[in-house]
């Protein structure tokens, strides 16, 4: 297909100008043709709403296939699917018959939002990306990977997958922080806390494979893995399933504190009791991030509070085994996900051992006006100023987002730590709540589930 | 209650309630206006009545909600029965402390327009619930019904107080000991039972922590323990009156308590009177009293109150007797008064509660929501 004209069809009606918008697509879209010279005809693209107009509009395979796939219902996924996924063919199969269904609602989702925001090139360069990405998964569609090399180049492209997306949030943040005029703090929550929720789930699948790929006899080679893969017989794939919680605390503890000596010049201590020898199953990287984000809440405050003499205490409890048969109902996730509410991953069993961290600091507690705001994405405290360009009150905004996607030393927080540290704990059935006391210091208890019994 | 589904109003124990009801109901309708100290006097004669007559109505409404597990909706009986609660204690605390005022008022050594500061006491609010004290009392009479239950050679844990001790607040001192006292008991017996099963049973089990911290608008009192935590089979039922699979031993132990709150009404309450009676008079002697007479007759009158006060006879009951009631009481209690009470667990653990009352008092209060409560 030559890069002709192709309008891009919003599911919401919106009065389009023809002529104006294909002028300003065509210069996109002709950048981004796909190369590829396996595409075969997308299934099922006689598919069509009755509503649209046919004349002089042509649709992109991808346009085509986003409605259908998004009618598909959403594999529950389970984390025997993950774990139990020892043939690295059955592993390849699996991750494309669910990924192109996931990437499809994730545009789905972005199509719903206002046109206004969707313009905006930030949110703009995101369902690019998307749209990218499932064209770029589309063909393998219709074919089954039975043989290693094809196998190789399907986790090529995965790596690009996960490459592509690595930014998304910071990415995200810039776009709605820009467009904070046309679309309420409440509405921007909710469609992130969906969003980042399947994205989780979405990642874990893709880096999953190439964990697994990279570390399966074939291709056993994994400082090539673009994504962490440890040799060590306990990883299967992205999980660990003898992860110390404490080893994990203690290392982000260092991290946090480093930051804090550069920024404060102090170095809040900590101490670990309870049973700190646990071990469990889960990733790492989500652990370490959850902890992270949880460490410097307790190290900024304890510092600012003039207490940095007072160690933070954190207090690691395994789950006893439950001897209970019957099954229990877990408590359903703090944020109602609407239509897609079974995206979250279903626990192995209840009889998952998990553990629960508690995080107490003396750093003064977090006052009453500040307590409701804590899980929703911190675009609430920026919108006061209407007035301001969005040049200059943003350039701080943006300086923060910009150093923490790099890695950069800055401590302040984003407003992302709470609500995104929740929804990695949750997608596995754990949770985090926050209990303050204001005036003496703040309890954060992470519950996390484990992966289970692996056979 | 006669809204309840009929099937669930027959249950012997909602009967009982709601004729007690209907019984207050009528009397009190009859009463003619009080335009004298005289009829003052009958009032309270006859508000002493009823509220001695409904001291039994707490146990009762819990066994009928035990016991109607499977006829209503057990979400729907949680809300009847916090809704039916507030409501009573505000008919309580607006009786009680009418009582108390006309007691004040006839007691020899009041004078009418004398300073009330040296009391501390408004009718039954204490004006100086410093936290501290409350703790350290409640631990105490926990601690002591713990020994006699368990005998004298189990270790108990110690009741550590840190924080800001001066804390002080209003508030209606039956109310903050049976809150205080009830999640203490809870955590004493966890405590002691996880003690006893591990392996060094004659070393110190580790103490219960309480931390008071005060804000401009709050006091939150926190007791943290390591008593093992909760477990999941327990924690949906946590708050509610329904109990679900330990229904059936509840019922049997909340039949025992009418039965103690029916004879308290004849006997002395031995077992926390003394205690608080000591405690009182250092109260007083503590914010210098004038004489130990007065004290006398007025600690009396206390004392005479706390036998019709249906939460002395629950918080005297021995520890090993789950009324399952404890926590979701305490919650009504705590959030009548713009307070607030969450439990976080960490199971294999412990647990920790954090109790948060408003300092502001009636300020904090939505005037509208109070509103609704009291026309139930």
């Amino acid at each position: 297909m030559g890069p002709t004209a192709r309008l891009i069809r919003l599911s919401t009606p919106s009065r389009i100008v023809p002529g104006l918008v294909k002028g300003r697509y065509l210069a996109r879209r002709a950048s981004s043709t796909s190369q590829n010279p396996n595409k075969e005809a997308p299934v099922a693209h006689h598919h069509r709403p009755p509503s649209h107009h046919h004349h002089h509009v042509t649709y992109s395979e991808t346009d085509d296939a986003v409605p259908w796939l998004a009618k598909q219902p959403l594999h529950r996924l389970s984390l025997a699917d993950l774990v139990n996924a020892e043939a690295l063919l059955s592993s390849a199969r699996f991750t494309l018959s669910l990924l192109p269904i996931r990437l499809a609602h994730r545009i789905q989702a972005l199509r719903n939002l206002p046109y206004i925001v969707v313009s905006n090139p930030n949110i703009r360069k995101i369902y690019n990306n998307y749209q990218h990405s499932l064209s770029t998964l589309l063909p393998w569609q219709g074919r089954t990977i039975s043989n290693l090399e094809d196998e190789i180049r399907f986790t090529e492209v995965l790596a690009e997958l996960v490459q592509t997306h690595t930014d998304t949030i910071p990415i995200l943040a810039r776009g709605f922080l820009e467009c904070r005029k046309y679309i309420s703090p409440g509405e921007v929550t909710r469609f992130l806390d969906q969003h980042l929720r399947a994205r989780i789930g979405t990642r874990l699948v893709a880096e999953q494979h190439i964990a697994l790929h990279y570390s399966s006899s074939p291709h056993f080679d994994p400082p090539s893995s673009p994504t962490p893969c440890p040799e060590t017989p306990g990883y299967i794939g992205v999980i660990d399933t003898a992860l110390r919680p404490a080893s994990t605390v203690d290392s982000c503890g260092s991290f946090v504190a480093d930051i804090c000596e550069l920024n404060y010049g102090v170095r809040p201590e900590w101490f670990i009791n309870g049973s700190p020898e646990t071990t469990f199953a889960f990733v790492p990287t989500h652990l370490e991030y959850i902890i992270t984000e949880l460490l410097k809440n307790a190290f900024r405050a304890t510092v600012e509070n003039g207490q940095s003499k007072s160690p933070v205490e954190i207090t690691i409890a395994p789950e006893p085994p439950s001897s209970v048969t019957t099954p229990i109902t877990l408590s359903p996730p703090s944020v109602s996900l609407g239509a897609f509410n079974k995206d979250h991953i279903q626990p192995l069993d209840d009889n998952a051992p998990g553990v629960t961290i508690r995080i107490r600091d003396r750093g003064g507690g977090i006052g009453p006006e500040v307590l409701p705001h804590i899980w929703s994405y911190s675009f609430t405290t920026f919108s006061e100023n209407e007035d301001d360009p969005p040049g200059a009150w943003s350039d701080d905004a943006l300086s923060v987002i910009s150093a923490a996607s790099s890695g950069g030393s800055s401590i302040a927080g984003l407003g992302y730590g709470l609500p995104l540290s929740r929804a990695y704990a949750e997608y596995f059935g754990g949770g985090i709540k926050v209990q303050s006391l204001h005036g003496w210091g703040t309890d954060v208890y992470l519950r996390l589930k484990g992966v289970g019994r692996i056979e | 209650m006669q809204k309840l589904p009929y099937v669930v109003v027959t249950n012997k124990h909602f009967n009982e309630v709601y004729d007690l009801y209907y019984t207050a109901f009528d009397t009190f309708r009859k009463v003619r206006e009080v335009k004298n100290l005289d009829d003052n006097d009958r009032l309270c004669a006859t508000i002493r009545t009823m509220l001695n007559a409904h001291l039994t109505v707490i146990p009762k409404l819990a066994m009928g909600i035990l016991e109607c597990n499977g006829l209503k909706d057990a979400a729907e009986l949680d809300k009847f029965m916090n809704t039916i609660l507030r409501s009573r204690i505000s008919r309580r605390v607006i009786a009680e402390q009418h009582l108390a005022l006309t007691e004040t008022f006839h007691a020899p050594w009041f004078s009418p327009g004398a300073k009330l500061s040296e009391s501390d006491f408004i009718g039954e609010v204490f004006l100086r619930c410093v936290a501290k004290d409350v703790v350290s009392r409640c631990g105490d009479a926990v601690t002591s019904i713990a020994r006699r239950a368990y005998g004298p050679d189990i270790a108990l844990p110690e009741i550590k107080i840190v924080g800001h001790l001066e804390a002080n607040f209003p508030y209606i001192l039956s109310h903050l000991e049976y809150i205080i006292g009830e999640l203490l008991r809870n955590s004493v017996q966890a405590v002691v039972e996880k003690h006893q099963k591990s392996k060094n049973k004659s070393a110190q089990p580790p103490p219960i922590e309480v931390t008071i911290c005060e804000s401009n608008q709050h006091v939150i009192i926190r007791i943290s323990d390591q008593g093992g935590g909760i477990p999941r089979e327990s924690m949906p039922y946590l708050w509610s009156f329904s109990k679900g699979p330990a229904s059936k031993e509840i019922l049997a132990n909340l039949g025992q308590v009418p039965k103690m709150a029916a004879t308290m009404q004849e006997l002395q309450i031995d077992d926390i009177n003394p205690e608080s009676n000591k405690k009182i008079e250092t109260l007083h002697q503590k914010y210098g009293h004038q004489s130990v007479q007065s004290l006398s007759a007025e600690e009396k009158e206390r004392e005479d109150r706390a036998k019709y006060s249906s939460l002395a006879s629950l918080s005297s009951r021995p520890p090993n007797l789950r009324l399952g009631m404890g926590l979701p009481l305490s919650r009504v209690y705590a959030e009548y008064w713009a307070g607030s009470l969450a439990l976080h667990s960490l199971e294999g653990y412990g647990v920790d509660a954090f109790l948060q009352i408003s300092k502001l008092g009636n300020k904090n209060e939505q005037l509208t929501t109070r509103a609704t409560m009291d026309a139930v």
